[in-house]
């Protein structure tokens, strides 16, 4: 038994040291193999942290490889575009009616395409030109080169151009709050300010706006025929204009402009006439206006007017008389919502060689804007003439308005 | 003769110095005309006492309908400085006043013309124009200053645009810009941590002038009520984007300086909630600087995304 036991106590010695032994180091391999792992796990850690990094890269020289093709992709464009690129921004305004004169008939009128083009000259100037395609013919209505960049706040333009006389005159047709030209305008003025000629602005150094304007034109209206433009005369027999405009601002809604023009022409001579006199043709002009600033798209309100006084001598039955004939016009216009204004013009027109007779139109008027440049107008007026020049201004008329504007076709600041 | 233009000479010296004395003495600010508040607001941070600014908009306008007031044009004639947004924000009115304003400096590609959109990675640039989509912008979207990152080229602009005119004060204007770009990225940190909850929170606002915003903090636009750029909506258009609004579960109508009567309308019909943000600053105490205009827009929508979307 002792011998048995003397010979199994070493096996189990050794099989109890082997077993000591074999675990640690089993524990031992799996320390090792943990920190293998962890050192491959380190490792692919790293590599994906550059690689991300790498995309990173990879992403931004993307971006400005990008940038650069489209800054090449510009220049091309710039190249290909090269012989265009600096053509006048152009645009074109069409205007037409279908009206009903109660003394006249009807008309599909087409009043007129307006082709405009402008663009700087160069540091100095810039140049506009309105080419106006009606029924009855094709004329350059402007054609103008105006300073930019004059000394002691002076600005001066040539040309031809729609002189600074009064507010709508300076309007183009198409873009008059209301469808027709005011007969007062029409008569007393010549229609829209058309001129030839040049002038001189002068911008106030003053917190309130003030500016004068100096002219002198070989006439001023579009209408005109006293003076034949066509040739050269004695300078008495151009006309001179003066002009003084500000403006107020009476809150941040509501401000009121205010102008006095004067047009002098030293020696008209008409036919017939054994002298010649001069003509005054002065004009005030007001306009009250009511912007909320929040709501400038859906609320405003417009009332404006202009007084005309023409001086000049004219043929009576008597004979050959200085005569001198007041008139004007009058207009409010509320914004009803985004599309739709309503407004109503009253108009008083004169005759010239006679005052005592004159035609006052009432003309109440609805604008629905489909967008901005889109725009439908419907007026009834009723002329209560006495003048009976013309069957067309007299009686009941209602017209229908379409204007819309194609391009780049804007008048500036004076027809704000 | 001698004694005589010597005579004259110190005439003319004292002439001199009394005319020009006072102005070297008292040194006039630098006058910078703004277009929209923002604008007047950082040049106000970068030139400090050394400029006076004046915005021509006071926030409330609609940027494309502001009136063209003859009242501009003194404060343009004698601006040192005009700062823009530029991206054709101000053409419908900017162009017709420095038409008459005769002040040539500040006249577009001039020194003292500072367009604020150079740098701007400018968002929807149309492929092609063509008012049969609506009234485009030319160049982009150009409501770039409602991504609070755009703020600091912004104000970057104005600093350069300030250097380039009066570089004996480069030094000021550089130190001042620092801080206000220290002050703007605290804001952006704040504000991008705080709009967490805005992520995908979907929208649909009337006029399409959100992106540079929804991009910069994760909201997803559903649609606009105009049916195109400045066109109003069509009755048809209308029951769309009700039946989209409600499809989508969409909880934020934005409107801006438009009338209220169409995102009311879509509220009443879908329960979404109306909320009227600013596209500029200005237009009340709170949203006077543009790091309160941003704030106030982003608690705004924070308040109406707690509502959670609809049901």
């Amino acid at each position: 038994m002792h011998r048995f036991l003397s010979q199994t106590r070493l096996p189990a010695a050794l099989l109890l040291a082997w077993t000591a032994g074999l675990f640690p180091c089993e524990a031992l391999g799996q320390q090792a193999e943990i920190e293998s792992l962890r050192a491959l796990v380190r490792d692919m850690q790293q590599q994906l942290e550059s690689a991300l990094n790498r995309i990173e890269q990879l992403e931004k020289e993307r971006a400005g490889d990008s940038a650069k093709v489209q800054q090449v992709e510009k220049s091309v464009a710039a190249v290909r575009g090269a012989p265009s690129i600096l053509n006048p921004a152009i645009g074109v305004a069409i205007d037409a009616t279908a009206e009903h004169r109660a003394k006249a008939g009807g008309d599909f009128n087409f009043r007129a395409a307006e082709i405009g083009i402008a663009a700087n000259v160069d540091p100095y100037a810039r140049a506009y030109a309105f080419i106006t395609g009606s029924k009855d013919e094709v004329e350059v209505e402007e054609a103008a080169i105006v300073t930019t960049s004059l000394p002691w706040n002076l600005q001066a333009r040539a040309g031809r151009f729609f002189a600074d006389f009064g507010r709508l005159a300076k309007f183009h047709p198409h873009e008059y709050p209301f469808v027709n030209t005011p007969l007062s305008l029409e008569r007393i003025v010549g229609g829209e300010s058309k001129a030839d000629g040049i002038e001189l602005s002068y911008l106030f150094p003053t917190p309130l706006f003030l500016r004068a304007t100096l002219g002198g034109y070989n006439k001023l209206g579009a209408e005109n025929e006293r003076l034949d433009e066509t040739r050269s005369r004695a300078w008495s027999r151009f006309t001179y204009l003066g002009r003084l405009q500000s403006y107020f601002d009476l809150t941040d809604h509501q401000s009121v402009e205010l102008g006095a023009s004067l047009a002098y022409t030293p020696s008209i001579r008409l036919a017939g006439d054994p002298r010649s006199g001069d003509r005054s043709l002065g004009g005030i002009d007001i306009t009250y206006r009511y912007q909320p600033l929040a709501r400038t798209l859906y609320q405003g309100f417009t009332l404006g007017g202009e007084f005309f006084g023409n001086s000049e001598r004219v043929e009576r039955a008597s004979g050959f008389k200085r005569v001198f004939a007041p008139g004007g016009y009058a207009y409010g216009e509320a914004k009803i919502n985004r599309a739709w204004s309503a407004g109503f013009l009253w108009d008083h027109a004169p005759s010239l060689s006679s005052p005592g007779k004159k035609t006052i139109g009432y003309s109440p008027f609805l604008t629905w804007w489909l967008s901005e440049f889109n725009r439908l107008r419907f007026q009834y007026s009723y002329l209560d003439d006495d003048v009976r020049e013309e069957k067309s201004e007299r009686g009941h008329q209602f017209f229908l308005q379409w204007t819309t504007v194609l391009g780049a076709h804007t008048h500036g600041f004076r027809t704000r | 003769m001698r004694a005589y233009l010597e005579r004259c000479g110190k005439i003319l010296c004292v002439v001199g110095c009394l005319l020009g004395g006072p102005a070297v003495l008292e040194a006039q600010p630098i006058r910078i005309v703004t277009t929209v508040p923002d604008l007047a607001d950082m040049a106000q941070q970068i030139g400090k006492p050394l400029v006076q600014v004046e915005s021509l908009t006071t926030g409330v306008e609609f940027m494309h309908a502001v009136p063209v007031k003859p009242s501009f044009v003194p404060k343009l004639n004698r601006a040192d400085l005009l700062v823009v947004m530029g991206l054709d924000l101000e053409s419908a009115w900017l162009p017709a006043l420095l038409e008459v304003a005769s002040n040539p400096k500040i006249l577009p590609g001039q020194a003292a013309y500072v367009d604020c959109s150079v740098g701007i990675s400018v968002v929807e640039v149309p492929r092609g124009l063509d008012r049969g989509e609506g009234d485009v912008h030319p160049k982009g979207n150009p409501h770039y200053n409602l991504d609070p990152l755009n703020g600091k080229i912004m104000a970057r602009n104005i600093a350069d645009g300030l250097s380039r005119n009066f570089p004996q004060h480069r030094a000021a204007f550089e130190a001042n810009l620092k801080t206000y770009l220290a002050e703007l990225d605290r804001a952006i940190a704040r504000w991008l941590a705080v709009a967490e909850p805005l992520k995908g929170l979907k929208f649909v606002s009337y006029h399409n002038d959100w992106t540079y915003f929804a991009n910069r903090f994760g909201l997803r636009q559903v649609g606009t009520i105009e049916v195109k750029p400045g066109i109003e909506p069509t009755a048809t258009h209308l029951v769309q984007l009700v039946e989209k609004v409600r499809q989508e579960k969409v909880p934020v109508i934005i409107y801006g300086p438009q009338s209220d009567r169409y995102p009311r309308q879509l509220a009443n019909q879908t329960g979404a909630t109306v909320l009227r943000l600013q596209q500029i600053a200005g237009g009340s105490a709170e949203t006077k600087t543009y790091v309160g205009f941003i704030d106030h827009n982003i608690k705004a929508l924070l308040a109406a995304a707690k509502k959670g979307p609809l049901p």
